[in-house]
Parts: structure tokens; sequence; C-alpha cells
């Protein structure tokens, strides 16, 4: 049921380039004050559904709980605090990492490499031997 | 010279939560109710705003989180570093300051703004 209620801040926060460890954190411990605000209200003696009011008006509005997170550039991830840095560094990687391809090509596929290198040694030795024959019979005269 | 104060309108929430702390650990619940407390009721806010402010002043290193499991409920307890200790120390000095500039200027000290 809590964690319902607070299912769309979840989101707002998350589609906002919050860091998502201090979303969760944020909706657990929201989903624990509510618990505790609620629990109080019930002591004093309110129904279930006026405690759960009073809860949930003592927390505050959603939206506002959104701006206030928002407006900690310390609780956004690096890429929306910093979109310019973190797409250079992005096309950096992979500019970077475009010499090494053929290389990782060849790790990942070192066994078909191998036979296919071994099939073309083997041919060229065929090869080279049937020319030198030729060539012997051409050059050797009888 | 002149000393330019964001601390005046953004470290109040900071200030009060580092304050809180200074004594003991405690999770967001507690640290409202002790604010509520200690303030005499005199600052509203919703209370779920208390956890930017928290995880803010995590990241900052001025605080510390340990999750801790208390009667079948999951609970994140504060605690501040020593870093903390000396924010706290920064933004109430800035705070005396600011707050005692106000009163100078609320209690005419340096003459009422009508007969400057």
């Amino acid at each position: 049921m809590r964690d319902e209620q607070f299912e769309s801040l979840r989101l707002e926060l998350l589609g906002s380039g919050v860091n998502p460890a201090y979303v969760e954190r944020t909706i657990l411990e929201l989903g624990e004050h509510y618990a505790d605000l609620e629990s109080a209200a019930l002591e004093t003696g309110l129904g279930a559904d006026e405690a759960a009011r009073v809860a949930l008006a003592s927390l505050g509005n959603q939206r506002a709980i959104a701006a206030a997170v928002l407006s900690r550039p310390e609780l956004l991830t690096f890429r929306t605090r910093h979109p310019r840095v973190a797409q250079y560094l992005h096309s950096a990687a992979t500019i970077g990492t475009l010499p090494g391809l053929p290389l990782m090509f060849c790790i990942e596929h070192r066994p078909e490499l191998t036979r296919w290198g071994a099939a073309i040694s083997v041919a060229a030795a065929l090869m080279g031997g049937v020319l030198a024959g030729l060539n012997w019979l051409i050059v050797v005269p009888f | 010279m002149a000393q330019t104060n964001p601390p005046f309108l953004t470290g109040v929430p900071e200030l009060l939560v580092l304050r809180m702390l200074s004594g003991r650990e405690m999770y967001g619940y507690e640290i409202v109710k002790a604010m509520r407390l200690v303030t005499g009721e005199a600052i509203g806010f919703g209370e779920g705003v208390i956890y930017p402010v928290l995880h803010a002043l995590e990241e900052g290193g001025a605080l510390k989180a340990r999750r801790k499991s208390v009667n079948g409920r999951e609970r994140v307890y504060y605690a501040v570093t020593t870093k903390g200790k000396r924010r706290l120390e920064h933004l109430s000095d800035e705070w005396k300051r600011v707050s005692s500039g106000v009163n100078s200027a609320l209690n005419g000290a340096n003459g009422s703004p009508e007969h400057a």
C-alpha cells in the first residue's frame, strides 16, 4: 500500500535523473515516516481514514517533496548534472574503443580464427608445393 | 568588507538538522519531532522534505547513514561526521552573525530607516 502511494513520486524522481540509490532510499524513508505519522494519529484516537489523511498531510505534498529533491544537484546523476560532459565522455569512450574492436573480435573468435588460420596455412603450403613442383617441371630440363 | 551569506537563505534546514544530530544519531521522523520540539513549532514544513536535506548532507560528507532493523521496521539512522561538526560550527557562526544584524535593524540600533 505504502509503496503504491509513492510510486508516482518514485517514477518522477527517476525520470528527472535523480540517483536511483537516493530515489529508493527516499521512498523507503517516506514509507516509514508515513507509518510513524499514521501510528501517532491513531494513538490520538482518530479513525483509520482520518489518521491516514492526517499522516499524508503532515508528510507534505509529493510535488513539493519532488521539487525539494530536484533542487539538490548533488542528488542527481552525473549525466543529468553535466549532460555535455557526459556526452563528450561517452563519445570519447566510443571512439577510443574503435581501434580495439578488431583485437576484441580476434580474442572473442579465437577458436574460429585459429582454424581459419590453420586452413589458410595448409592451403598456402599446398599451393606453394604445387607451384614449386610446376616451376621445377618447367625449369629443370629433361 | 561585507560578506555574502548564502546560508542565510539556504542553510537553515542544514543548520537545524546538524544541530539535532549533534547529540545522537536519529532517523528522519525522530529528527522532525526533535526539531518541532526545540523550535516550539515555529518552523512549519511538509515533513517529507527532510529527506533531500539529509541525503544532500550525506552526499557532502557531513552525515553518515546506516540501516538498522528495529521491531521489523527498516530505519535509516543518521550521525554527524567530523566534517559535519565543522559545518555545524560554520553555519552556527554564520547564522549568529546574520541574525545579530537583522536584530540590530529591527531594534533600530543604527537609527530608524525613516530618519536615515
